[in-house]
C-alpha cells in the first residue's frame, strides 16, 4: 500500500470513526479488541459466502 | 435484583465475574454457574459449570432474556485460578500484537 | 447501542477504568465465542424450541449465529443462521 495524498479529506478514510469510536469505548486496548472483532467478522462473514445459510426460523420467534 | 441488568454497564458487570450466580432468563429458564464475563456489546453472560462427572460446562445466557441475577457465593482463589485457566485458552493469542 | 456512563465522561480516572473493565470483559467473551467453533451446542430459545447445530461463527454484534447441522423439531438444516433475539440461552461442553 501506498500512502500518497489525494482529493479526499483524512476523514473519509474507511474505518477511521470506528477505530475512534473503539478509541472511546475501550480506551488503550482498543486495537487488540478492534483486531479480535475484525477476525471474528471475516470468519462469519466468509462462511455466509461460502455456505449460504438461511435464517431459521424463517419467522423471528420473538419480534 | 437490579433494574436492567443490560444497562448496569462495565463497572457494575465485572464485580459479578468470579461468582457464583442463579440466573434467570426468558419466561422459566434459570442457569447457575461460576460467571467468567460478561459481553459489553449484548450484556450476555457467560457461566462455567464444572459437573461432578468431571465435565465442563459454559451457559450463555443472552442479555436480552436475563430476568434476574442473584449471586450465591464467591469464588475462593483455587476457584478463581480454576475458572482463568480451566476454559479458555491462555492469552497468548495469536491476534494479540 | 454501548455508551459510556454519564459520570465517566466527568471524570477521566472513571472513564479509564469503565474503558479497562469493558475491554477485559469484551476480551474473553470474544475468546468464548472463537472457543466454540466446530463445538455442538444446544440453544434454548423463545416459546420453547430447543434445537442443537455445530457453532459457525457469530457477528460481532451478537445479532446472529451462522451455525451447521441445526437440528430442528422438523428436521436437520444444513446451514443455518439463528438470530440471537430468539435466543434466551445456548449450552456447550468446554
Amino acid at each position: 500500500v501506498t500512502w500518497r495524498s489525494t482529493a479526499a479529506p483524512p476523514s473519509e478514510r474507511p474505518g477511521e470513526r470506528r477505530r475512534a469510536e473503539m478509541k472511546k469505548l475501550y480506551g488503550e486496548d482498543s486495537p487488540k479488541i478492534l483486531a479480535m472483532e475484525a477476525a471474528m467478522q471475516l470468519t462469519f462473514d466468509r462462511n455466509c459466502d461460502r455456505k449460504q445459510p438461511k435464517y431459521w426460523p424463517v419467522i423471528p420467534l420473538k419480534l | 435484583m437490579q433494574d436492567d441488568w443490560s444497562l448496569l454497564g462495565p463497572l457494575q458487570w465485572i464485580r459479578y465475574v468470579n461468582k457464583r450466580v442463579t440466573v434467570t432468563a426468558g419466561k422459566d429458564e434459570e442457569r447457575r454457574g461460576w460467571l467468567l464475563t460478561v459481553d459489553p456489546v449484548s450484556a450476555s453472560l457467560v457461566l462455567v459449570d464444572f459437573r461432578e462427572d468431571g465435565g465442563t460446562s459454559v451457559h450463555v445466557v443472552m442479555g436480552h432474556a436475563v430476568e434476574e441475577v442473584q449471586v450465591l457465593e464467591e469464588a475462593d482463589e483455587e476457584m478463581a485460578e480454576r475458572l482463568r485457566t480451566s476454559f479458555l485458552p491462555s492469552s497468548s493469542c495469536s491476534l494479540d500484537p | 447501542s454501548i455508551c459510556t456512563s454519564a459520570a465517566s465522561e466527568a471524570d477521566p480516572e472513571q472513564l479509564q477504568r469503565e474503558q479497562h473493565a469493558r475491554s477485559v470483559l469484551r476480551e474473553s467473551f470474544l475468546r468464548c465465542l472463537l472457543s466454540m467453533t466446530d463445538k455442538k451446542v444446544q440453544f434454548h430459545m423463545h416459546e420453547k424450541v430447543k434445537v442443537a447445530a455445530t457453532f459457525g461463527a457469530s457477528d460481532i454484534d451478537v445479532l446472529n449465529f451462522q451455525v451447521s447441522n441445526l437440528h430442528t423439531p422438523i428436521g436437520v438444516q444444513k446451514e443455518a443462521l439463528i438470530r440471537c433475539q430468539d435466543v434466551i440461552s445456548f449450552t456447550f461442553d468446554a
